[in-house]
């Protein structure tokens, strides 16, 4: 269990002070998934180093399973965390690097090379970690976030430099660790990953909370969901369906789209009528599509057009 | 015994522990665990071995040049070949390399001090121990542990080797047990040792390699010769508080001109010591990672 209540974070003093994290309250649940999303500059690293106590909070508090993460007595057994694939010595073979890590705790060569297994770096555990991959450091990063068979895995953007397969396994692990009673918090700016992998979902902007809830309902609020049809008898179905709640276009003879119903009523009302569907499909909306909804206005760093003639 | 059913209580975490009996038995980070992560780090670096390698070459090695040229074996640039011996004494003759020795673990310190903070690694060791204080810990005592015995031996290696040089050729020889030459080579020892605790923690001050290289040799080492060559001399009262030259007072054999005696010139370089160590404690324990 992840608790951050009413953290601030403002880095620099003065007129230049800039606040990265702005009275932020939220708490990660133990058995779920936990996608934490934002655009860049949102904050969400910040919040991540103060839960780790990399960064001290301007003000407010992050616990991890009901203390500060500084008075666990095994930090590493307690929570593990990513969140820099390269945030390791170059001249340190893999295994070396998780052999340090692991004394902090007792942890030894046993659990070392099983994890080593695990994210699948046995072949190159003895090579020196500064030739890595940014995919084969992200796994030995991941190795380390497991070390300590921690009941909190925080892990920020996982996937960065993974191949398919990679992302997968990712996708599998996190589910299983969620699986086992643990707390997992991720953050990824990959919304169609995200919304594969995480149950709940909080979101950031600008410093600040934007929403905290399970992903099926941010998805459900956030936009209209539609539902589409194709049937030869799409004018009878048509007028069955329409009513004051639901909406119905077609941009085809015997296409519909639908707005205010499942598919699964659609279907119901199609087979009472006796009509014929060749296709039925709930079309919701993404994540990606509801997200980008929520956080128009709160982007930081908005991508624009070059003008020629007014470059400085 | 209830204060023990509490922390129990507590480490296992209640009702909110996970399903699944744990796979590995983690026990408490203390400072001994941490000081056994810090000695993996330290052993698993090729560069620390290297470096320990070039100690011993340089100390011995020089020495025994030195040696060498002061005894008339070998010439010197010029051809010449006096008996140099004389000029600082056969003790400062076989410890030539000392001085070297003295960049490559001042250099060393830096480099140790603030390699994590330059990679990024810290950002991992912090994680792994969020108190930090154990990680400078661990560190210096690391640190110590390693350096101390290889300056110790090539310094001891010098001087046999370099005496044995000087008898053989007929110049002017020290032996261990002549007054004060023990305890030169000792202070030497832990005078190199401590410069380059010093260069740690500017290391960890500073969080740049280049930074603390330069600050470590410049300040420490360079700035106070430069003060002593260019000062007023009613200045020494001041300058012979300097590391450098706090630390001569108990390195050299027979110390000139206005020094501390060897008791507290050993305090004063200790102080110097514990001060830059107070200020990478300060800083380690307050910054953002």
């Amino acid at each position: 269990m992840i608790e951050v209540n009413e953290l601030t974070k403002t880095y620099g003093s003065g007129e230049r002070a800039v606040m990265a994290v702005d009275h932020v309250t939220f708490t990660v649940h133990p058995g779920v998934v936990t996608g934490f999303l934002g655009p860049n500059g949102a904050g969400k690293s910040t919040t991540m180093r103060s839960i780790l106590g990399l960064d001290r909070p301007t003000s407010g508090t992050a616990t991890v399973n009901g203390r500060a993460f500084r008075d666990a007595p095994a930090p590493l057994s307690e929570l593990g965390a990513l969140l820099e694939a390269k945030a390791l010595d170059k001249g340190r073979s893999a295994r070396n690097h998780l052999l340090a890590l692991g004394a902090t705790i007792g942890v030894g060569a046993g659990r070392v090379d099983e994890v080593l297994e695990l994210v699948g770096l046995t072949d190159v555990a003895r090579s020196r970690a500064g030739g890595f991959s940014l995919g084969m450091g992200q796994r030995l990063g991941i190795a380390a976030a497991l070390l300590g068979d921690p009941q909190a895995v925080m892990l920020d953007e996982p996937v960065n430099g993974l191949d398919p397969d990679g992302i997968r396994w990712i996708r599998t692990l996190l589910k299983d660790l969620a699986g086992q009673g643990r707390t997992v918090f991720v953050s990824s700016h990959l919304m169609s990953e995200m919304e594969l992998t995480a149950d709940h979902l909080i979101v950031i902007g600008a410093g600040r909370i934007m929403a905290d809830m399970p992903m099926g309902e941010f998805i459900r609020q956030s936009s209209q969901h539609r539902v589409r049809v194709i049937s030869p008898d799409a004018a009878r179905l048509r007028d069955l369906l329409v009513g004051p709640q639901v909406a119905v276009s077609s941009d085809a003879p015997e296409r519909l789209e639908i707005e205010g119903l499942h598919a699964r009523e659609v279907g119901i009302v199609a087979a009472e009528h006796g009509i014929v569907l060749h296709q039925l499909v709930d079309v919701a909306p993404s994540l990606e599509e509801a997200f980008m909804e929520l956080t128009r206005d709160s982007v930081a760093y908005h991508g624009s057009v070059a003008q020629p003639g007014k470059a400085a | 015994m209830v204060t023990d059913t509490d922390t129990e209580r507590t480490t296992t975490g209640g009702t909110t522990s996970p399903p699944t009996a744990p796979a590995t038995s983690a026990r408490p980070a203390t400072w001994g665990r941490v000081l056994r992560s810090e000695w993996i780090k330290t052993r698993s670096l090729r560069s620390t071995w290297l470096t320990a390698a070039a100690i011993l070459i340089v100390v011995v090695g020089f020495g025994v040049l030195a040696a060498m040229a002061a005894g008339g074996d070998i010439s010197g640039p010029n051809g010449g070949g006096p008996r140099l011996a004389g000029r600082g004494g056969p003790l400062a003759t076989v410890l030539a390399g000392a001085n070297l020795a003295v960049l490559v673990v001042a250099v060393l310190g830096a480099v140790v001090g603030a390699r994590e903070f330059a990679s990024g690694m810290i950002r991992t060791t912090f994680a792994a121990v969020p108190r930090r204080l154990p990680v400078l810990g661990g560190k210096l005592v690391t640190f110590v542990a390693v350096v101390l015995p290889v300056v110790l031996v090539g310094l001891l290696g010098a001087f046999f080797a370099g005496m044995a040089v000087l008898d053989h050729s007929g110049a002017a020889t020290l032996s261990w047990s002549d007054d004060g030459v023990a305890r030169a080579l000792i202070g030497q020892a832990l005078y190199v040792v401590g410069l380059g605790l010093i260069g740690l923690a500017l290391g960890v001050l500073l969080r740049s390699t280049a930074a603390a290289i330069g600050t470590t040799l410049g300040a420490v080492l360079f700035l106070p010769a430069l003060a002593t060559a260019l000062l007023p001399s009613d200045w020494s009262t001041v300058l012979k508080y300097l590391p450098s030259n706090a630390g001569s007072a108990f390195t050299s054999l027979n110390p000139t001109g206005d020094v501390l005696t060897v008791g507290q010139g050993a305090a004063v370089f200790a102080g110097w010591v514990v001060l830059a160590s107070a200020g990478a404690v300060i800083a380690l324990l307050r910054r953002d990672a």
